[in-house]
């Protein structure tokens, strides 16, 4: 009988001992990163508008294209976010523009990046917001 | 146990917003001509003045608010914008505002928590 409690006993450590090796696991919360987000929205602009002049015929499937690659991309990434991409794009003909943008979220977990571009003949600023999901 | 509660008090309501956007984009910058000088000072009290009314609602959201204020030039612009969340609960909306001297465009996105 003695024995018997004495392996349940040993047999309860065990147990309890991988609940607390796998607790870090799920309360992990990954971070922004807002290099690797901007690495990949700066290729997609290159890809679709790299070296062609503004078109106004053209303009608007421009935007939707980076917005869907860029979204593409940062899903790939596989982290546990999810996305919000803005882009405009304005031709250059001396006008003024200002963008600005407020967010409430968790500034530890949550984040955003903006990317500037500009050729010849237009500006291109793209900005992707990240919100991390709660597991 | 009583269940929290779903369905109008919690789902992101576009009209709501759109009005309180309005209200802010006025309230900023109202019949003024575009000014160079102060246009940072404006779009700054847009989002912020968004923001604080959004919070006021007191829903479990987070919120991205997003302006872009564009002096009338004849420039072109396009915007677009394309969002990774959950259908069921997350919502954006957008308003356009104009005046003789610019444009404003004010967007709002909500994910809830």
């Amino acid at each position: 009988m003695i024995l018997t409690t004495e392996t349940l006993e040993s047999n309860k450590r065990f147990e309890r001992s991988c609940y607390l090796n796998l607790l870090p696991l799920f309360f992990i919360q990954v971070a922004f990163n807002p290099d690797e987000a901007s690495n990949a929205v700066k290729e997609c602009i290159e890809g679709v508008i790299g070296g062609v002049d503004y078109s106004q015929n053209k303009v608007n499937q421009w935007t939707a294209t980076i917005v869907e690659h860029s979204l593409t991309q940062l899903v790939k990434q596989g982290k546990p976010f999810k996305y919000i991409v803005n882009c405009a794009v304005m031709q250059k003909s001396g006008a003024g523009l200002h963008t600005a943008n407020s967010c409430y979220w968790d500034t530890t977990t949550d984040g955003s990046c903006t990317v500037r571009w500009e050729n010849r003949t237009m500006y291109c600023v793209v900005s992707v917001f990240a919100v991390a999901i709660t597991l | 146990m009583e269940d929290y509660q779903t369905g109008e008090e919690t789902a992101f309501v576009v009209d709501e917003v759109s009005t309180i956007v309005k209200e802010a984009v006025e309230g900023a910058i109202g019949e003024n001509s575009y000014q160079q000088s102060r246009v940072k000072q404006w779009t700054n009290n847009v989002v912020e003045q968004c923001l604080s009314q959004l919070n006021k609602l007191g829903k479990p959201f987070k919120y991205i608010v997003t302006c872009i204020i564009m002096q009338k030039n004849g420039a072109g612009l396009q915007t677009a914008c394309s969002c990774f969340w959950d259908n069921t609960t997350d919502g954006s909306c957008t308003v356009r505002w104009e005046n003789k001297s610019m444009y404003c465009i004010v967007s709002v996105f909500g994910l809830a928590i």
